[in-house]
Protein backbone atom coordinates (compact mmCIF):
# COMPACT_ATOMS: atom_id res chain seq x y z
CA UNK A 1 0.00 0.00 0.00
CA UNK A 2 2.71 2.39 0.92
CA UNK A 3 4.90 1.17 -2.56
CA UNK A 4 1.14 2.35 -4.38
CA UNK A 5 1.22 5.62 -2.90
CA UNK A 6 4.56 7.04 -3.19
CA UNK A 7 4.31 5.56 -6.97
CA UNK A 8 1.42 8.02 -7.39
CA UNK A 9 3.26 10.70 -5.85
CA UNK A 10 6.31 10.61 -8.51
CA UNK A 11 4.11 10.88 -11.25
CA UNK A 12 6.22 12.55 -13.93
CA UNK A 13 9.09 14.08 -11.39
CA UNK A 14 12.24 13.19 -11.24
CA UNK A 15 13.26 14.79 -14.51
CA UNK A 16 17.13 15.36 -13.97
CA UNK A 17 18.96 18.15 -17.24
CA UNK A 18 22.25 18.78 -16.78
CA UNK A 19 23.18 20.96 -19.36
CA UNK A 20 27.12 22.45 -20.23
CA UNK A 21 28.24 21.63 -16.67
CA UNK A 22 31.44 21.98 -16.04
CA UNK A 23 32.78 22.20 -12.11
CA UNK A 24 36.32 23.40 -11.49
CA UNK A 25 38.24 23.61 -8.40
CA UNK A 26 40.74 26.22 -7.43
CA UNK A 27 41.68 29.16 -9.10
CA UNK A 28 43.81 30.10 -12.18
CA UNK A 29 47.09 27.63 -12.11
CA UNK A 30 46.14 25.20 -9.54
CA UNK A 31 42.59 25.21 -11.38
CA UNK A 32 41.82 21.57 -11.87
CA UNK A 33 38.86 20.52 -14.09
CA UNK A 34 37.01 17.76 -12.88
CA UNK A 35 33.53 18.01 -14.81
CA UNK A 36 34.59 19.08 -18.13
CA UNK A 37 31.38 20.06 -20.38
CA UNK A 38 29.01 17.57 -19.39
CA UNK A 39 25.16 17.03 -21.08
CA UNK A 40 22.59 14.73 -20.03
CA UNK A 41 19.07 13.98 -19.37
CA UNK A 42 18.08 11.76 -16.85
CA UNK A 43 13.97 10.66 -17.50
CA UNK A 44 11.54 10.51 -14.76
CA UNK A 45 11.49 6.95 -13.45
CA UNK A 46 15.37 5.88 -15.34
CA UNK A 47 17.83 3.84 -13.74
CA UNK A 48 21.26 5.47 -14.68
CA UNK A 49 24.58 4.46 -13.82
CA UNK A 50 27.72 6.50 -14.01
CA UNK A 51 31.07 4.32 -14.81
CA UNK A 52 34.30 5.54 -15.39
CA UNK A 53 37.73 5.23 -13.34
CA UNK A 54 38.19 7.03 -10.58
CA UNK A 55 38.55 10.95 -10.41
CA UNK A 56 36.51 10.81 -13.57
CA UNK A 57 34.44 13.15 -12.33
CA UNK A 58 31.70 10.84 -11.56
CA UNK A 59 30.98 11.70 -8.52
CA UNK A 60 31.09 15.23 -8.92
CA UNK A 61 28.31 15.11 -11.20
CA UNK A 62 26.27 12.95 -8.17
CA UNK A 63 27.03 15.72 -6.05
CA UNK A 64 26.03 18.92 -8.25
CA UNK A 65 22.68 16.84 -8.25
CA UNK A 66 22.68 16.65 -4.91
CA UNK A 67 23.57 19.91 -4.02
CA UNK A 68 26.67 19.97 -2.58
CA UNK A 69 28.40 21.22 -5.27
CA UNK A 70 27.83 23.58 -7.90
CA UNK A 71 28.59 23.92 -11.58
CA UNK A 72 30.96 26.55 -12.83
CA UNK A 73 29.30 26.79 -16.06
CA UNK A 74 26.27 25.62 -17.48
CA UNK A 75 23.03 23.92 -15.24
CA UNK A 76 21.58 21.49 -13.21
CA UNK A 77 17.99 21.21 -12.54
CA UNK A 78 15.21 18.77 -11.53
CA UNK A 79 11.82 19.33 -13.02
CA UNK A 80 13.30 22.63 -14.79
CA UNK A 81 14.09 24.35 -11.22
CA UNK A 82 17.82 24.89 -10.88
CA UNK A 83 19.37 22.73 -7.78
CA UNK A 84 20.36 25.22 -5.20
CA UNK A 85 21.30 23.08 -2.20
CA UNK A 86 20.19 19.37 -0.85
CA UNK A 87 16.69 18.69 -0.42
CA UNK A 88 14.27 15.98 0.50
CA UNK A 89 13.28 15.74 -2.88
CA UNK A 90 16.20 13.75 -4.00
CA UNK A 91 17.55 10.88 -1.52
CA UNK A 92 21.14 10.01 -1.07
CA UNK A 93 22.68 6.66 0.23
CA UNK A 94 26.32 7.30 0.50
CA UNK A 95 29.41 4.44 0.31
CA UNK A 96 30.03 4.35 3.95
CA UNK A 97 26.42 3.71 5.93
CA UNK A 98 25.91 7.12 7.51
CA UNK A 99 23.74 6.55 9.60
CA UNK A 100 23.13 8.06 13.28
CA UNK A 101 24.06 6.26 15.64
CA UNK A 102 22.14 7.39 18.67
CA UNK A 103 19.13 6.54 16.66
CA UNK A 104 17.56 3.05 16.75
CA UNK A 105 16.78 1.71 12.88
CA UNK A 106 13.24 2.69 12.56
CA UNK A 107 13.89 6.45 14.25
CA UNK A 108 16.80 6.80 11.45
CA UNK A 109 13.90 5.95 9.08
CA UNK A 110 11.47 8.23 10.52
CA UNK A 111 14.36 10.95 10.75
CA UNK A 112 13.49 12.65 7.29
CA UNK A 113 9.11 12.99 7.76
CA UNK A 114 10.08 14.10 11.21
CA UNK A 115 12.19 16.78 9.84
CA UNK A 116 9.15 17.32 7.27
CA UNK A 117 6.92 18.23 10.88
CA UNK A 118 4.82 14.73 10.64
CA UNK A 119 3.59 13.56 13.87
CA UNK A 120 6.20 10.74 15.70
CA UNK A 121 3.48 8.50 15.10
CA UNK A 122 3.20 9.20 11.49
CA UNK A 123 6.36 9.41 11.00
CA UNK A 124 6.89 5.71 12.88
CA UNK A 125 4.73 4.51 10.49
CA UNK A 126 6.16 5.67 7.49
CA UNK A 127 9.31 4.04 8.55
CA UNK A 128 8.08 0.56 9.33
CA UNK A 129 6.02 0.44 5.97
CA UNK A 130 9.28 1.03 4.13
CA UNK A 131 11.61 -1.21 6.93
CA UNK A 132 8.95 -3.70 5.53
CA UNK A 133 9.75 -3.27 2.16
CA UNK A 134 13.54 -3.70 2.92
CA UNK A 135 13.53 -6.89 5.15
CA UNK A 136 14.27 -5.08 8.03
CA UNK A 137 10.77 -5.05 10.14
CA UNK A 138 12.25 -7.40 12.78
CA UNK A 139 15.48 -5.10 13.53
CA UNK A 140 13.62 -1.76 13.82
CA UNK A 141 14.47 -1.44 17.37
CA UNK A 142 18.06 -2.42 16.80
CA UNK A 143 20.83 0.27 17.49
CA UNK A 144 22.80 0.58 13.81
CA UNK A 145 25.89 -0.39 14.49
CA UNK A 146 24.77 -3.83 15.49
CA UNK A 147 23.56 -4.58 11.69
CA UNK A 148 26.03 -6.15 9.11
CA UNK A 149 26.82 -3.91 6.20
CA UNK A 150 24.70 -5.03 4.14
CA UNK A 151 21.45 -4.39 6.34
CA UNK A 152 23.26 -1.18 7.59
CA UNK A 153 22.93 0.30 3.43
CA UNK A 154 19.39 -1.70 3.63
CA UNK A 155 18.78 0.95 6.39
CA UNK A 156 19.87 3.80 4.45
CA UNK A 157 17.70 3.43 1.55
CA UNK A 158 14.77 2.98 3.44
CA UNK A 159 15.99 6.13 5.48
CA UNK A 160 16.31 7.89 1.93
CA UNK A 161 13.16 6.92 0.29
CA UNK A 162 10.97 8.23 3.33
CA UNK A 163 10.50 11.50 2.34
CA UNK A 164 9.26 10.06 -0.71
CA UNK A 165 11.92 11.57 -2.84
CA UNK A 166 11.73 11.93 -6.92
CA UNK A 167 15.14 11.27 -7.35
CA UNK A 168 17.59 8.27 -5.69
CA UNK A 169 21.70 9.46 -5.82
CA UNK A 170 23.48 6.52 -4.77
CA UNK A 171 27.00 7.03 -4.67
CA UNK A 172 28.56 3.26 -5.03
CA UNK A 173 26.43 2.36 -1.82
CA UNK A 174 27.92 -1.58 -2.38
CA UNK A 175 31.56 -0.57 -2.75
CA UNK A 176 32.39 -1.66 0.64
CA UNK A 177 30.19 -5.16 0.93
CA UNK A 178 31.24 -8.92 -0.06
CA UNK A 179 30.63 -9.96 -3.27
CA UNK A 180 27.73 -12.42 -2.14
CA UNK A 181 25.95 -9.68 0.05
CA UNK A 182 26.27 -7.04 -3.12
CA UNK A 183 24.62 -9.39 -5.41
CA UNK A 184 21.59 -9.97 -3.11
CA UNK A 185 21.49 -6.07 -2.58
CA UNK A 186 21.37 -5.37 -6.31
CA UNK A 187 18.19 -7.58 -6.78
CA UNK A 188 16.74 -6.21 -3.88
CA UNK A 189 17.09 -2.75 -4.92
CA UNK A 190 15.52 -3.23 -8.41
CA UNK A 191 12.99 -5.03 -6.45
CA UNK A 192 12.28 -1.58 -4.37
CA UNK A 193 12.77 0.74 -7.29
CA UNK A 194 10.35 -1.04 -9.62
CA UNK A 195 7.94 -0.81 -7.08
CA UNK A 196 7.61 2.93 -6.52
CA UNK A 197 9.87 4.42 -9.23
CA UNK A 198 11.90 7.11 -8.24
CA UNK A 199 14.92 8.43 -10.82
CA UNK A 200 17.55 6.83 -9.57
CA UNK A 201 21.19 7.57 -10.28
CA UNK A 202 23.78 5.12 -9.69
CA UNK A 203 27.70 5.85 -9.31
CA UNK A 204 30.15 2.80 -9.26
CA UNK A 205 33.23 1.74 -11.10
CA UNK A 206 31.85 -2.07 -11.34
CA UNK A 207 30.46 -2.61 -14.74
CA UNK A 208 28.66 -6.03 -13.67
CA UNK A 209 26.66 -4.03 -10.96
CA UNK A 210 25.86 -1.19 -13.49
CA UNK A 211 25.11 -3.37 -16.61
CA UNK A 212 22.40 -5.68 -14.22
CA UNK A 213 21.00 -2.61 -12.88
CA UNK A 214 20.83 0.26 -15.52
CA UNK A 215 18.65 0.99 -18.10
CA UNK A 216 21.52 3.60 -19.42
CA UNK A 217 25.17 3.69 -18.81
CA UNK A 218 26.96 6.59 -18.76
CA UNK A 219 30.81 5.83 -19.23
CA UNK A 220 33.13 8.72 -18.34
CA UNK A 221 36.86 9.43 -18.68
CA UNK A 222 39.36 11.12 -16.57
CA UNK A 223 41.11 14.49 -16.29
CA UNK A 224 38.75 16.20 -17.33
CA UNK A 225 36.11 14.39 -16.48
CA UNK A 226 34.04 14.24 -19.68
CA UNK A 227 31.05 11.57 -20.99
CA UNK A 228 32.76 9.06 -23.33
CA UNK A 229 29.55 7.09 -24.65
CA UNK A 230 26.09 5.72 -23.36
CA UNK A 231 25.12 2.99 -23.79
CA UNK A 232 21.04 1.40 -23.59
CA UNK A 233 20.84 -1.52 -21.43
CA UNK A 234 18.03 -3.08 -23.22
CA UNK A 235 18.16 -6.40 -20.88
CA UNK A 236 14.69 -7.47 -20.02
CA UNK A 237 13.47 -6.73 -16.77
CA UNK A 238 12.76 -8.02 -13.65
CA UNK A 239 16.45 -9.24 -13.87
CA UNK A 240 17.77 -12.12 -11.50
CA UNK A 241 21.65 -12.77 -11.16
CA UNK A 242 21.61 -15.77 -13.43
CA UNK A 243 21.41 -13.19 -16.30
CA UNK A 244 24.99 -12.05 -15.39
CA UNK A 245 26.08 -15.30 -17.41
CA UNK A 246 23.45 -14.78 -20.47
CA UNK A 247 25.39 -13.59 -23.83
CA UNK A 248 24.09 -10.41 -24.08
CA UNK A 249 25.08 -9.63 -20.94
CA UNK A 250 28.74 -10.42 -21.65
CA UNK A 251 28.20 -9.00 -25.42
CA UNK A 252 27.25 -5.65 -23.37
CA UNK A 253 29.97 -6.22 -20.57
CA UNK A 254 32.82 -6.80 -23.41
CA UNK A 255 31.65 -3.04 -25.26
CA UNK A 256 31.99 -1.14 -21.83
CA UNK A 257 35.45 -3.21 -20.71
CA UNK A 258 37.13 -2.11 -24.20
CA UNK A 259 35.46 1.17 -23.62
CA UNK A 260 36.76 1.83 -20.43
CA UNK A 261 40.62 -0.25 -21.19
CA UNK A 262 40.92 2.23 -24.16
CA UNK A 263 39.91 4.70 -22.42
CA UNK A 264 42.44 3.82 -19.19
CA UNK A 265 45.31 2.99 -21.68
CA UNK A 266 44.78 7.04 -22.80
CA UNK A 267 45.18 8.47 -19.65
CA UNK A 268 47.89 6.59 -18.83
CA UNK A 269 50.01 7.57 -21.38
CA UNK A 270 49.05 10.66 -20.67
CA UNK A 271 50.31 10.40 -17.10
CA UNK A 272 53.53 9.43 -18.06
CA UNK A 273 54.17 11.31 -21.24
CA UNK B 1 59.72 -36.96 21.50
CA UNK B 2 60.91 -33.96 23.39
CA UNK B 3 58.99 -31.68 21.07
CA UNK B 4 55.81 -32.98 22.41
CA UNK B 5 57.62 -33.17 25.94
CA UNK B 6 58.21 -29.14 25.21
CA UNK B 7 54.59 -28.69 24.07
CA UNK B 8 52.57 -29.91 26.94
CA UNK B 9 54.97 -28.33 29.60
CA UNK B 10 53.88 -25.49 27.45
CA UNK B 11 50.21 -25.40 27.83
CA UNK B 12 50.41 -26.56 31.31
CA UNK B 13 51.98 -23.56 32.36
CA UNK B 14 49.74 -21.69 30.27
CA UNK B 15 46.69 -23.02 32.00
CA UNK B 16 47.36 -23.63 35.58
CA UNK B 17 48.28 -19.72 36.67
CA UNK B 18 45.39 -18.46 35.15
CA UNK B 19 42.69 -19.58 37.90
CA UNK B 20 45.47 -19.23 40.18
CA UNK B 21 46.33 -15.48 39.33
CA UNK B 22 42.75 -14.30 39.02
CA UNK B 23 41.97 -15.73 42.46
CA UNK B 24 45.69 -14.07 43.56
CA UNK B 25 44.38 -11.01 41.61
CA UNK B 26 41.23 -10.48 43.07
CA UNK B 27 42.74 -10.83 47.09
CA UNK B 28 45.11 -8.45 46.22
CA UNK B 29 42.10 -5.95 45.19
CA UNK B 30 40.58 -6.51 48.62
CA UNK B 31 44.11 -5.94 50.31
CA UNK B 32 44.29 -2.85 48.63
CA UNK B 33 42.89 -0.20 51.31
CA UNK B 34 43.04 -2.65 54.22
CA UNK B 35 47.07 -2.61 53.85
CA UNK B 36 47.15 1.59 53.48
CA UNK B 37 45.42 1.40 56.66
CA UNK B 38 47.57 -1.17 58.78
CA UNK B 39 50.21 0.36 57.51
CA UNK B 40 49.60 3.95 58.32
CA UNK B 41 47.91 2.50 61.57
CA UNK B 42 51.56 0.69 62.41
CA UNK B 43 53.44 3.63 61.49
CA UNK B 44 51.99 6.14 63.53
CA UNK B 45 51.89 4.42 66.42
CA UNK B 46 55.45 3.17 66.25
CA UNK B 47 56.28 6.19 66.97
CA UNK B 48 58.56 6.66 63.90
CA UNK B 49 56.88 9.92 63.28
CA UNK B 50 54.83 12.45 65.16
CA UNK B 51 51.95 11.13 66.35
CA UNK B 52 50.27 14.49 66.91
CA UNK B 53 51.15 15.84 63.57
CA UNK B 54 50.50 12.09 62.05
CA UNK B 55 47.75 10.70 63.66
CA UNK B 56 46.63 6.63 63.16
CA UNK B 57 43.13 5.56 60.88
CA UNK B 58 41.91 5.19 63.82
CA UNK B 59 41.98 8.67 65.69
CA UNK B 60 40.90 9.75 62.53
CA UNK B 61 37.84 7.76 62.17
CA UNK B 62 36.84 8.77 65.68
CA UNK B 63 37.40 12.01 64.63
CA UNK B 64 34.49 11.31 61.96
CA UNK B 65 32.23 9.64 64.21
CA UNK B 66 32.94 12.80 66.17
CA UNK B 67 31.86 15.21 63.62
CA UNK B 68 28.94 13.51 62.45
CA UNK B 69 27.21 12.94 65.93
CA UNK B 70 27.40 16.90 66.35
CA UNK B 71 25.41 17.43 63.18
CA UNK B 72 28.29 19.77 61.46
CA UNK B 73 29.35 16.55 59.14
CA UNK B 74 25.83 16.61 57.40
CA UNK B 75 25.79 20.22 57.14
CA UNK B 76 29.31 20.90 55.84
CA UNK B 77 28.52 18.20 53.60
CA UNK B 78 25.28 19.76 52.36
CA UNK B 79 26.64 23.41 51.71
CA UNK B 80 29.88 22.35 50.22
CA UNK B 81 28.03 19.53 47.73
CA UNK B 82 25.20 22.57 47.06
CA UNK B 83 28.28 24.61 45.94
CA UNK B 84 29.70 22.18 43.25
CA UNK B 85 26.53 21.07 42.32
CA UNK B 86 24.83 24.74 41.52
CA UNK B 87 28.59 25.44 40.10
CA UNK B 88 29.11 22.54 38.10
CA UNK B 89 25.77 22.31 36.68
CA UNK B 90 24.93 26.08 35.31
CA UNK B 91 29.03 25.92 34.43
CA UNK B 92 28.02 22.63 31.99
CA UNK B 93 24.84 23.82 30.53
CA UNK B 94 26.65 27.12 29.21
CA UNK B 95 29.62 25.50 28.26
CA UNK B 96 27.69 23.09 26.48
CA UNK B 97 25.04 25.61 24.43
CA UNK B 98 27.86 28.19 23.74
CA UNK B 99 30.54 25.36 22.91
CA UNK B 100 27.88 24.18 20.19
CA UNK B 101 27.53 27.35 18.75
CA UNK B 102 31.14 28.70 18.55
CA UNK B 103 31.57 25.13 16.95
CA UNK B 104 29.10 25.24 13.98
CA UNK B 105 28.63 29.02 13.47
CA UNK B 106 31.72 31.34 12.58
CA UNK B 107 30.42 34.77 13.86
CA UNK B 108 30.33 33.28 17.27
CA UNK B 109 33.42 31.64 16.97
CA UNK B 110 35.30 34.83 15.87
CA UNK B 111 33.24 36.54 18.64
CA UNK B 112 33.85 34.65 21.40
CA UNK B 113 36.81 32.44 20.66
CA UNK B 114 39.87 34.74 21.14
CA UNK B 115 38.29 36.22 24.50
CA UNK B 116 37.66 32.59 25.78
CA UNK B 117 41.20 31.66 24.30
CA UNK B 118 42.71 34.26 26.83
CA UNK B 119 40.47 33.66 30.19
CA UNK B 120 40.48 30.18 30.23
CA UNK B 121 43.98 29.38 31.16
CA UNK B 122 43.95 31.87 33.85
CA UNK B 123 43.43 29.24 36.59
CA UNK B 124 40.58 30.03 38.65
CA UNK B 125 42.03 30.05 42.22
CA UNK B 126 43.18 33.13 40.67
CA UNK B 127 40.12 34.88 40.98
CA UNK B 128 39.71 34.25 44.84
CA UNK B 129 41.03 37.77 45.84
CA UNK B 130 38.53 39.28 43.14
CA UNK B 131 35.42 37.18 44.02
CA UNK B 132 35.58 37.78 47.66
CA UNK B 133 35.37 41.55 46.96
CA UNK B 134 32.93 41.35 44.35
CA UNK B 135 30.69 38.85 46.35
CA UNK B 136 31.33 38.79 49.62
CA UNK B 137 31.81 35.32 51.70
CA UNK B 138 28.11 34.20 50.70
CA UNK B 139 27.63 31.60 48.31
CA UNK B 140 27.22 33.22 44.82
CA UNK B 141 31.39 33.67 45.02
CA UNK B 142 31.27 30.10 45.77
CA UNK B 143 29.18 29.20 42.87
CA UNK B 144 31.24 31.90 40.52
CA UNK B 145 34.45 29.88 40.88
CA UNK B 146 33.28 26.38 40.54
CA UNK B 147 31.35 27.92 37.43
CA UNK B 148 34.54 29.65 35.91
CA UNK B 149 36.62 26.48 36.61
CA UNK B 150 33.77 24.21 34.81
CA UNK B 151 32.90 26.74 31.81
CA UNK B 152 35.65 26.48 30.02
CA UNK B 153 36.49 23.42 30.39
CA UNK B 154 33.28 21.92 29.04
CA UNK B 155 33.25 25.12 26.60
CA UNK B 156 36.27 23.80 24.73
CA UNK B 157 34.76 19.76 24.59
CA UNK B 158 32.10 20.87 23.42
CA UNK B 159 33.16 23.01 20.73
CA UNK B 160 35.56 20.53 19.13
CA UNK B 161 33.21 17.98 19.64
CA UNK B 162 30.93 20.16 17.42
CA UNK B 163 33.45 20.58 14.69
CA UNK B 164 34.46 16.63 14.76
CA UNK B 165 31.09 15.26 13.97
CA UNK B 166 31.25 13.35 10.98
CA UNK B 167 30.92 15.76 7.99
CA UNK B 168 28.89 12.39 6.48
CA UNK B 169 26.14 12.87 9.61
CA UNK B 170 25.94 16.42 8.83
CA UNK B 171 25.43 15.78 4.50
CA UNK B 172 23.21 12.84 5.57
CA UNK B 173 21.27 15.28 7.44
CA UNK B 174 20.87 17.67 4.97
CA UNK B 175 19.68 14.92 1.95
CA UNK B 176 17.06 14.45 4.36
CA UNK B 177 15.51 17.93 4.86
CA UNK B 178 17.33 18.38 8.06
CA UNK B 179 16.52 22.55 8.55
CA UNK B 180 19.59 24.19 10.07
CA UNK B 181 18.27 25.24 12.80
CA UNK B 182 16.84 21.40 13.72
CA UNK B 183 20.60 20.68 13.04
CA UNK B 184 22.34 21.27 16.03
CA UNK B 185 19.41 19.39 18.14
CA UNK B 186 18.95 16.36 15.65
CA UNK B 187 23.00 16.33 14.69
CA UNK B 188 25.45 18.34 16.09
CA UNK B 189 24.47 18.06 20.41
CA UNK B 190 23.81 14.15 19.63
CA UNK B 191 26.86 13.58 17.74
CA UNK B 192 29.47 15.75 19.87
CA UNK B 193 27.97 14.45 23.26
CA UNK B 194 31.06 11.87 23.61
CA UNK B 195 33.72 15.00 23.72
CA UNK B 196 31.26 16.93 25.45
CA UNK B 197 30.92 13.75 28.12
CA UNK B 198 34.80 14.01 28.29
CA UNK B 199 34.99 17.09 28.92
CA UNK B 200 32.11 16.84 31.55
CA UNK B 201 34.01 14.34 33.61
CA UNK B 202 37.26 16.53 33.65
CA UNK B 203 35.30 19.18 34.54
CA UNK B 204 33.84 17.13 37.50
CA UNK B 205 37.57 16.80 39.20
CA UNK B 206 37.90 20.73 38.51
CA UNK B 207 34.48 21.73 40.12
CA UNK B 208 35.84 20.06 43.79
CA UNK B 209 39.53 21.98 43.65
CA UNK B 210 37.87 25.26 42.66
CA UNK B 211 35.73 24.40 45.60
CA UNK B 212 38.34 24.19 48.27
CA UNK B 213 40.10 27.19 46.85
CA UNK B 214 36.48 29.18 47.29
CA UNK B 215 35.96 27.44 50.92
CA UNK B 216 39.78 28.17 52.18
CA UNK B 217 39.39 32.01 51.20
CA UNK B 218 36.17 32.39 53.64
CA UNK B 219 33.01 30.87 54.44
CA UNK B 220 30.57 29.61 57.64
CA UNK B 221 30.50 26.00 56.83
CA UNK B 222 31.88 23.24 54.36
CA UNK B 223 33.98 20.22 53.98
CA UNK B 224 37.26 22.47 52.89
CA UNK B 225 36.11 25.32 55.44
CA UNK B 226 36.15 22.17 58.19
CA UNK B 227 39.79 21.61 57.44
CA UNK B 228 40.98 25.52 57.82
CA UNK B 229 39.34 25.66 61.28
CA UNK B 230 40.72 22.20 62.27
CA UNK B 231 44.15 23.45 61.68
CA UNK B 232 44.15 26.72 64.06
CA UNK B 233 42.77 23.93 66.68
CA UNK B 234 45.48 21.78 65.79
CA UNK B 235 43.32 18.56 65.56
CA UNK B 236 44.71 16.06 63.25
CA UNK B 237 42.57 13.93 62.69
CA UNK B 238 39.70 16.17 62.34
CA UNK B 239 41.57 17.84 58.97
CA UNK B 240 42.74 14.01 57.99
CA UNK B 241 38.67 13.18 58.63
CA UNK B 242 38.32 16.28 56.11
CA UNK B 243 40.44 14.46 53.33
CA UNK B 244 38.91 11.40 53.65
CA UNK B 245 35.03 13.17 53.03
CA UNK B 246 36.59 15.17 50.19
CA UNK B 247 38.13 11.92 48.68
CA UNK B 248 34.70 9.76 48.75
CA UNK B 249 32.47 12.41 47.50
CA UNK B 250 34.60 13.26 44.65
CA UNK B 251 35.56 9.89 43.66
CA UNK B 252 31.62 8.90 44.31
CA UNK B 253 30.79 11.83 41.92
CA UNK B 254 33.19 10.48 39.50
CA UNK B 255 31.83 6.81 39.64
CA UNK B 256 28.28 7.95 39.64
CA UNK B 257 29.37 10.19 36.28
CA UNK B 258 31.18 7.65 34.41
CA UNK B 259 27.92 5.30 35.03
CA UNK B 260 25.84 8.03 34.02
CA UNK B 261 27.88 8.86 30.67
CA UNK B 262 27.87 5.54 29.56
CA UNK B 263 23.99 5.19 29.83
CA UNK B 264 23.23 8.45 28.24
CA UNK B 265 26.45 8.01 25.59
CA UNK B 266 25.10 4.47 25.01
CA UNK B 267 26.22 4.18 21.30
CA UNK B 268 30.39 4.53 22.06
Amino acid sequence: MISRDLQQKQGTKGHISIRDMSVIFGEREDAFIAVDRVSVDIESGEFLCIVGPSGCGKSTVMNAIAGFEFPTEGTVSLDGIAIEGPGADRGMVFQQPTLFPWKNVRANVAHGPRMHNKSNAEANSIADGLLEMVGLSAFADSRPQTLSGGMQQRTAIARALANTPSVLLMDEPFGALDAQTRLMMQESLLKIWSEIRPTVVFVTHDIDEAIFLADRIIVMSASPGRILREITVDLPRPRAAEMTLDASFVALKRQCMDLIRTESLRAFEQQTR
Amino acid sequence: MPDRRETRRVTAAGRQPKGRMERLNRFVLALSVPLFLGSWEILSRSEIVNVILFPPPSTVGIALVDWLSSGQLLTDFGMSLSRVVVGFVSGASCGILIGVLTGRYVFAANLLGPIFQLLRPIPPIAFVPIVILWFGLGELGKYFLVFWGVFFTVWIAAHLGVQRVDEKLIRAARTLGTPEHRMLREVLLPGSLPYIFVGLRTSVGISFYTLVAAELAGTFAGLAYRIDIAQQNLQMGQMMGGLVMLGVIASAADKLFSVFANRIVWWQ
